[in-house]
C-alpha cells in the first residue's frame, strides 16, 4: 500500500466539491474472505458482481456504496470448503447466488470511513459495519480523483444468516476484506 | 493352491481374510480417531485415508462373496449342527453384513454431505445419494452403531476362533497355515 497516496477524507478541497458517482473496475477488485479451520484458516475470494458508490469527499455522510457479490462462484483455500460454502448447509448459492451490502449511513472516521448498512446473505438481511480506506490509484496524479481504491473490511456472524454448515469444525466469524477499484463516470 | 477345496481354505480366501481383518482393524482405529480429533488442514487427509480404505473394504467385501460363489469355502469342522457351528455360521453371516453396510452407510453419509467423495486422493466417486442434511446424519448415525456392533461381533469371532485354537480342532489352522 505504500505507493498509495492516502487521501484525508476530511480534508475537503475544490475538486471535491460535488458527490460523484463512480462503478466498478471488476477484474481490478476482489473479496477476500477468511475463518478459522481448527487451528488453520480457510481463505478464499468471491468475485464482486456489480458495486455502485456515489463519494461525496466534502460531505462524506452523503456517501453511498451498493456491492453485490457473485456467491455462486466463489472459491476458497481448498477444494471441499469451496463446495461445502457454496452447499446448501453455508451460503446455498444454488438458492442464493448473490450476497448484497447497501450502505445506510457513512461517517468519516480516523483516516477513513465507517460504513454502515444491511447485508444479505441467503436471503437473511442483517446490520452490518465495514471500515473503509480510499486511495489514489497508482500512477494517477495528485488531486485526480478519477481512478480509486477502496478497501473495506468488516466481519459477520454466519448463524446470524443461517449458514451454520460444518459449525462444529469451522469456525461462526467470516472476516471480510474487500478491495475495489474504481472510476469516476464521466 | 489358490482355490477352496471341500476340506481346506485356499491361498485366495486366506489372502482376502486377512487382508480384510488387517485393514477392518486399521478402519475402526482410523475411524474413531477421526471423531475425537478436531478437524484441520493437517488432518484432512486422514478423512480421504479412512474413505479410500473403506471403499477398498467394500470392493474386497464383495470379491470375497464372489469368490466363494466360485470356489465354495470348505464346511466347518466338527458335527454340522453342534450348537458353536451354528453360532459361528450366524455371526460369519452378521460380519458380511457388516462388511457391506458400514461402507455403505459411510459413503451415501459421505454423499450426503454435497462434498465430493475422493479416494486415493483423485478419484472423486459418484454421490449414491442426494445432498440432504437428514440423510447425513441418518447414514452417520448409522455407521456408528454398526461399527459398534462389528466391534463387538469381532470380538466374539475372536474369542470362538482363540477357543477352537486351544482345542486344537484345526479350525484356526485352517484359515492362517491352509490345512
Ligand atoms: C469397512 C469399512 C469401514 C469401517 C470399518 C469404518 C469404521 C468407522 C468408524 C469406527 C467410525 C467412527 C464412528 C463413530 O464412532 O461415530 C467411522 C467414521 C467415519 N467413516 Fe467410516 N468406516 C468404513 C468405511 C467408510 C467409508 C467407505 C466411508 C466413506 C466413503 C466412511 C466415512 C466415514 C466418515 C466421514 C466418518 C466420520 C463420521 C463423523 O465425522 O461423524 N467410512 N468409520
Amino acid at each position: 500500500m505504500r505507493h498509495l497516496l492516502m487521501l484525508l477524507t476530511l480534508c475537503a478541497g475544490p475538486v471535491w466539491a460535488a458527490p460523484a458517482s463512480y462503478s466498478l473496475q471488476p477484474e481490478a477488485s476482489v473479496v477476500g474472505f477468511e475463518t478459522d479451520f481448527g487451528s488453520d484458516k480457510i481463505t478464499g475470494q468471491m468475485p464482486i458482481t456489480r458495486a455502485d458508490l456515489t463519494l461525496d469527499f466534502k460531505n462524506v455522510s452523503a456517501s453511498r456504496v451498493a456491492v453485490t457479490l457473485d456467491a455462486a462462484h466463489a472459491d476458497a483455500s481448498f477444494p471441499f470448503a469451496a463446495q461445502a460454502m457454496k452447499g446448501p448447509k453455508v451460503l446455498d448459492s444454488k438458492d442464493f447466488p448473490q450476497i448484497s451490502f447497501v450502505s445506510t449511513s457513512v461517517k468519516s472516521k480516523g483516516d477513513g470511513a465507517e460504513v454502515t448498512g444491511k447485508v444479505t446473505i441467503r436471503g437473511v438481511t442483517k446490520p452490518m459495519v465495514m471500515q473503509a480506506m480510499i486511495w489514489r490509484q497508482k500512477g494517477t496524479e495528485a488531486g485526480d480523483l478519477s481512478h480509486l481504491t477502496i478497501r473495506l473490511t468488516g466481519a459477520v456472524n454466519r448463524s446470524d444468516f443461517g449458514a451454520v454448515g460444518w459449525s462444529d469444525m469451522v469456525g461462526d466469524q467470516v472476516r471480510l476484506d474487500i478491495l475495489a477499484r474504481i472510476v469516476r463516470a464521466e | 493352491m489358490w482355490r477352496n477345496t471341500p476340506t481346506a481354505f485356499g491361498l485366495t480366501t486366506r489372502l482376502l481374510h486377512w487382508l480384510m481383518a488387517g485393514l477392518i482393524v486399521a478402519l475402526l482405529v482410523l475411524g474413531t480417531v477421526l471423531v475425537r480429533i478436531q478437524p484441520d488442514l493437517s488432518t484432512l487427509w486422514l478423512y480421504g485415508l479412512h474413505k479410500t480404505l473403506g471403499l477398498c473394504a467394500l470392493v474386497l467385501a464383495f470379491a470375497r462373496l464372489v469368490w466363494h460363489r466360485i470356489s465354495p469355502p470348505p464346511a466347518p469342522t466338527g458335527p454340522p449342527n453342534q450348537w458353536a457351528n451354528r453360532a459361528a455360521r450366524a455371526a460369519h453371516v452378521a460380519l458380511y453384513l457388516l462388511m457391506l453396510a458400514i461402507p455403505l452407510s459411510g459413503w451415501i453419509a459421505s454423499s450426503a454431505t454435497g462434498l465430493d467423495v475422493v479416494i486415493f486422493g483423485q478419484i472423486t466417486l459418484p454421490a449414491i445419494a442426494p445432498t440432504s442434511e437428514a440423510l447425513e446424519n441418518a447414514g452417520f448415525a448409522a455407521h456408528s452403531v454398526l461399527t459398534k456392533l462389528l466391534m463387538a461381533l469381532l470380538l466374539t469371532h475372536i474369542a470362538g476362533a482363540t477357543l477352537r485354537g486351544l482345542k486344537h480342532d484345526g479350525t484356526l489352522r485352517r484359515i492362517t497355515k491352509g490345512s
